[in-house]
């Protein structure tokens, strides 16, 4: 067969994407006929570069969860005779496997088309992910720094400070280390940094519903019941049902990535608790007798949310990098995983000659992460007008 | 430069239209606005807020942002439409010809330039003046605006002056290049009254000195009156009114104008016998302006058919000179008529003492510095030997400017803060040394507070009904979620609100609203006691009037004693049944509201007296200007507090107000005084008002 041109390669990659062209045209659909009714997300949709930044984010979102159907090869297998080769070239023997690798092979004969798809899955899995336990740890410790001030303040803003201190790199170097890892210092950390998401979610519940004992035990009771399940899943690996597990690798990244996040997390959050514990409705909320957390979590917290979104979605583009970084030494992750990272490492020994397996990923990342700016920007433009 | 006379108008503005443009549609600010104003004129622009004053001073400055734009009309100035000059010629006109005056002062100023480089920057940009001489201009303008001390003045940096020295500095900053016309946006709305009482004879004394032409943009009646010698009144984007003052306040021809002189508490109101008038309904919305007459459907005279068929033009007021209304049935009113009288209602009956506070002192220790702990701690005075009581169904007010302790006063009665010294009785429990968080249920929920700032009492991503319900949760009212629905629509009742509201989230309402939901929430645990700190003074007007009613009212009806805090003597003195005057931590004065307001009076509540504008041509008052500012609270005087800035020091003998804190005195049926001044000389007092003979 002949090797495919340009405008059919595309063309067929188009092709292969149509799961996520149908949810895209779904999203925007649904989204800009109700957009009145939607808040600050409905907003999004007047300013163009936060669409273009949401449309590049959901892309890589439903390509992520469309990955198998998506993929034309298995990610992780080889096609004798297919090393190297360029975009488009048609498999020898294709049988029932797709017949022609749509963006080249890579140096151990694998469809790099395939694992773009599959490594846009890796990415997500963490990266969101990563942020949200970040946010949650830096919030629980913000609030009460920038709330009650003092000596708590004091020392939490020092210890961030000492995290922020320490170069990052060096310390992801430590942190994923094997000798590291062989200690029980990972694990302890993430039990203390699973543990937090599980006592913000129940403080969160009991400072709300504490007048009304019936409500506030099955609430607290469900959040503790799932939360623990999940619990041991992640930290001890010892999930019963299975559902929840990782890897002691994937584990030891994640404490990472949170470790060096949750500290400038922290920071914002004392911020604007700062400012926000001076208006009148937080002393209104003293005066009718509310406790600490009450105040912090409901009247203080979702008046920050504007700033904590606009960050929170830059900081995913942070950690993509981050992982996109540890992935690119060779940290953290199997050797065989697709992650954009480890990709973009494998290939950069045949670069000159062959620099389709390394760029395609690269683009990927970049495309990500400008996506994800652009909608932080988008977000940010939007909250500033009424 | 056009052939432009000093006989010709300085200012004049001819039908111009504002429009700002948002995404969903143009929002009319301003439409067929006119005014003029001479050589050495006055023109008060007057209005509540959202009325678009402000928005034609900025179409003078030619600074409407990006969104606005004039779509018709004119605006000569000196002969030369600003409408279609270049930023080029705008910019040598701005600071030099036209010059603006702001309501925030430390947001006018620099903060990293030193006050002298800031003041002479402006000849020397307008006029290449060279640097030596423009200090030396900027030296004089300092003492012009009289503040003591100018070498020292010109070499600090903004935030080592006080509000109403920036405000001065504002000011010589705007009169550096002798402009032909001062815009004043708000120019004392942020600060005290008896620092704004100093800031308008200056800015009187100057337009005469410079004889230069302004533009005074308030929403202050009383103040309007003392510096303009011409208004316009402003509603919805129009004026509606203009003429002479005297004219316009005494031979009023606008319903409008009428309804806002009726919305004021003025001496004479009283909350039993005469009560204040509230507009009825709301300001309409740009977008949703009536048909025909903007305040038609607000209207007591607004006939169908007529106000509402077209669009009205200004016509003038035959008999006076410069006088337009902006209304169809001017002849038709009979303006003399007495306002329909509301019911009489009866003066509510004061029970037993329900708070007492005996001897209590606030004190704060304030570190020099936090990370090296060295040298003494300072401690700050809040509040000094305060005793008082406050009986059921009272209304107490609590007097004074910032800084007087007066907030300081509130958080340690409602438990925020715990005294130093003394006891607080709450019903017969002494509540001094127990943080709210101690308090049991009860305690809390008949102790409440009204917030002072209608934008931030409210939880802005709570829905109303929610904080209402919350409220009802925490103080254990009804025993089911139904239960406590149906009380918060029966609260949204009692402050008068539609039910719909539970379901809305606060930025949908307007401050007026806010506040209301706020006292909804105030009197969720049917409070016995509620302090309310200055809860109108950031409302407009007409609202003002409206939720002073909603207050008096609920009082009536549940016996709350009510702690007013506030600055406003023109309110105080409408609802109060008794008035406590605080100055740097002091209770200076104490009396009913009679005794207070007449004769003999302590040396600062006289002054505080005469500082409040009063916006009634019919009243003279002695003009006492205090120098000076407040002395810091970390460093008090000795002796007496006032002494600093008293005019009466002199009349007592040796330095006795030097070196003694004075004791409090009673000059007959309970009415204290602090004060070393011979109870002859007190007595020799005259009253601040009085009317002018007829």
């Amino acid at each position: 067969m002949e090797p495919l041109s340009w405008l059919e390669i595309l063309t067929r990659a188009a092709q292969q994407l149509l799961p996520v062209w149908i949810a895209l045209a779904l999203t925007f659909g649904l989204s800009i006929r109700f957009k009145r009714r939607l808040g600050l997300y409905g907003k999004l949709f007047d300013s163009r570069v936060g669409m273009i930044g949401f449309a590049i984010v959901m892309f890589w979102l439903f390509t992520a969860i469309f990955a198998d159907w998506i993929v034309t090869h298995d990610a992780l297998s080889q096609v004798s005779r297919m090393r190297n080769v360029v975009p488009g070239t048609p498999l020898p023997d294709p049988r029932d496997a797709y017949p022609y690798y749509l963006l080249g092979g890579d140096s151990l004969a694998r469809d790099v088309f395939s694992r773009m798809v599959m490594g846009a899955r890796e990415v997500l899995r963490i990266a969101p992910f990563a942020a949200m336990i970040s946010f949650m740890i830096g919030i629980s410790l913000g609030l009460p720094a920038g709330y009650f001030g003092g000596k708590m303040d004091t020392t939490l803003s020092f210890g961030a400070n000492l995290v922020l201190a320490f170069p990052v790199i060096l310390l992801f170097f430590l942190l994923v280390a094997p000798e590291i890892q062989q200690t029980p210092i990972p694990r302890a950390m993430a039990g203390f940094l699973f543990l937090v998401p599980i006592l913000f979610a129940t403080v969160l519940l009991n400072s709300r519903f504490f007048t009304q004992p019936a409500k506030r035990n099955l609430y607290v009771g469900v959040v503790l019941v799932v939360g623990a399940w999940a619990y041991a899943g992640l930290v001890f690996n010892a999930d019963p049902v299975g559902l929840w597990s990782m890897s002691p690798n994937l584990l030891n990244v994640f404490v990472a990535v949170v470790f060096v996040n949750a500290p400038t997390v922290f920071r914002i959050v004392r911020g604007i608790t700062l400012d926000i514990k001076s208006r009148d409705y937080v002393a209104a909320a003293q005066t009718r007798g509310e406790g600490p957390w009450y105040i912090m979590l409901w009247e203080i917290l979702p008046n920050a949310r504007g700033p904590l979104i606009v960050d929170f979605c830059l900081r995913i583009g942070y950690t993509t990098i981050l992982l996109g970084t540890l992935g690119f030494f060779g940290l953290g992750v199997s050797p065989e995983s697709p992650d954009w990272g480890s990709t973009i490492n494998a290939g950069r020994r045949l670069l000159t000659v062959y620099p389709h397996p390394a760029l395609v990923p690269a683009l990927s990342l970049m495309s990500l992460v400008l996506g994800l700016n652009l909608l932080a920007d988008g977000l940010r433009e939007e909250s500033l007008k009424d | 430069m056009t052939n432009w006379t000093p006989d010709q108008p300085i200012l004049e503005i001819k039908n111009l239209s504002i429009s700002f443009f948002t995404r969903l549609r143009e929002i009319p600010a301003v439409m067929d606005f006119s005014c003029t104003v001479m050589a050495g004129e006055a023109m008060g622009l007057v209005g509540e807020s959202g009325c678009g004053k402000s928005t034609v001073a900025l179409a003078v400055m030619r600074d409407l942002g990006v969104n606005g734009r004039i779509v018709g009309g004119s605006i000569t100035f000196k002969g030369r439409d600003l409408t279609n000059m270049s930023q080029e010629e705008l910019r040598s006109l701005r600071g030099s010809e036209i010059a603006m005056i702001y309501q925030e002062p430390m947001a006018s100023l620099n903060p990293a330039m030193k006050i002298g480089a800031q003041l002479a920057e402006v000849p020397m940009i307008h006029e290449g003046m060279p640097k030596a001489e423009a200090w030396a201009l900027a030296r004089q303008l300092v003492a012009d605006v009289r503040l003591p001390d100018p070498d020292r003045i010109l070499n600090s940096y903004p935030h080592q002056l006080s509000g109403g020295q920036q405000q001065r500095i504002v000011i010589a900053m705007a009169l550096m290049s002798k402009p032909s016309l001062l815009i004043l946006d708000e120019p004392t709305t942020a600060l005290d009254v008896t620092v704004e009482a100093g800031i308008v004879d200056l800015v009187n004394d100057l337009a005469e000195k410079y004889g230069t032409s302004m533009l005074f943009i308030s929403h202050n009646l009383g103040l309007v009156m003392e510096v303009c010698d011409r208004i316009t009144v402003m509603y919805s984007g129009e004026a509606v009114e203009t003429g002479d003052i005297k004219d316009v306040f005494d031979k009023m021809r606008h319903p409008y104008t009428q309804a806002l002189f009726r919305s004021i508490p003025l001496p004479g109101a009283n909350k039993n016998a005469r009560p204040l008038r509230a507009i009825p309904g709301n300001f309409p919305l740009p977008h949703e302006r009536p048909q025909g007459c903007n305040f038609g459907p607000r209207c007591d005279y607004f006939v169908e058919g007529q106000c509402n068929a077209h669009e009205i033009a200004m016509s003038a007021v035959p008999g006076d000179t410069r006088h337009h209304s902006r209304c169809l049935r001017f002849d038709a009113i009979d303006w003399d008529a007495a306002p329909p009288s509301a019911a009489v209602v009866e003066d509510s009956v004061v029970g037993d003492v329900i708070l007492r506070m005996d001897d209590v002192r606030k004190y704060y220790e304030v570190a020099a510095s936090s990370l090296f702990s060295g040298g003494d701690p300072k401690v700050v005075k809040a509040n000094e030997t305060l005793s008082f009581e406050a009986r059921e169904g009272e209304t107490l007010a609590i007097v004074g400017e910032s800084g007087c302790g007066k907030s300081t006063f509130a958080k340690v009665l409602m438990g925020l803060e715990t005294a130093t010294e003394g006891k607080i009785m709450l019903f017969d429990e002494n509540v001094q040394s127990t943080p709210i968080q101690q308090r049991n249920t009860d305690t809390v929920s008949s102790l409440q507070m009204v917030f002072q700032n209608p934008f931030d009492t409210l939880n802005p991503s709570m829905t109303v009904g929610r904080q209402i319900i919350r409220a009802l949760e925490i103080f254990g009212v009804g025993e089911t979620d139904a239960d406590r629905q149906q009380r918060m629509l029966e609260l949204l009742d009692l402050v008068k609100l539609p039910r719909e509201f539970a379901t809305r989230m606060p930025r949908q309402l307007s401050g007026g609203q806010k506040q209301r939901v706020g006292i909804a929430r105030a009197f969720a645990g049917n409070a016995k006691v509620v302090i309310a700190d200055e809860p109108v003074s950031a409302l407009d007007v007409s609202v003002q009037a409206a939720v002073t009613e909603l207050l008096m009212d609920i009082q009536r009806k549940n016996k709350t004693t009510l702690l007013f805090i506030s600055h406003d003597l023109s309110i105080v003195r409408y609802l109060s049944d008794r008035v406590l005057v605080m100055y740097l931590g002091h209770v200076v004065e104490l009396g009913t509201t009679d005794q207070v307001f007449a004769p003999p009076y302590h040396p600062y509540t006289e002054a505080l007296l005469s500082a409040v504008p009063i916006a009634d041509t019919s009243i003279q008052k002695n003009r006492i200007v205090l120098e000076g500012d407040i002395p810091s609270a970390v460093s008090p005087p000795p002796g007496c507090p006032f002494q600093t800035r008293c005019r009466w020091k002199s009349k007592v003998p040796g330095n006795k107000c030097e070196t003694e804190l004075p004791a409090a005195r009673d000059t007959g049926d309970g009415h204290l005084i602090k004060c070393h001044l011979d109870p002859a000389v007190l007595e020799s007092m005259e009253p601040v008002f009085r009317t002018a003979a007829e």
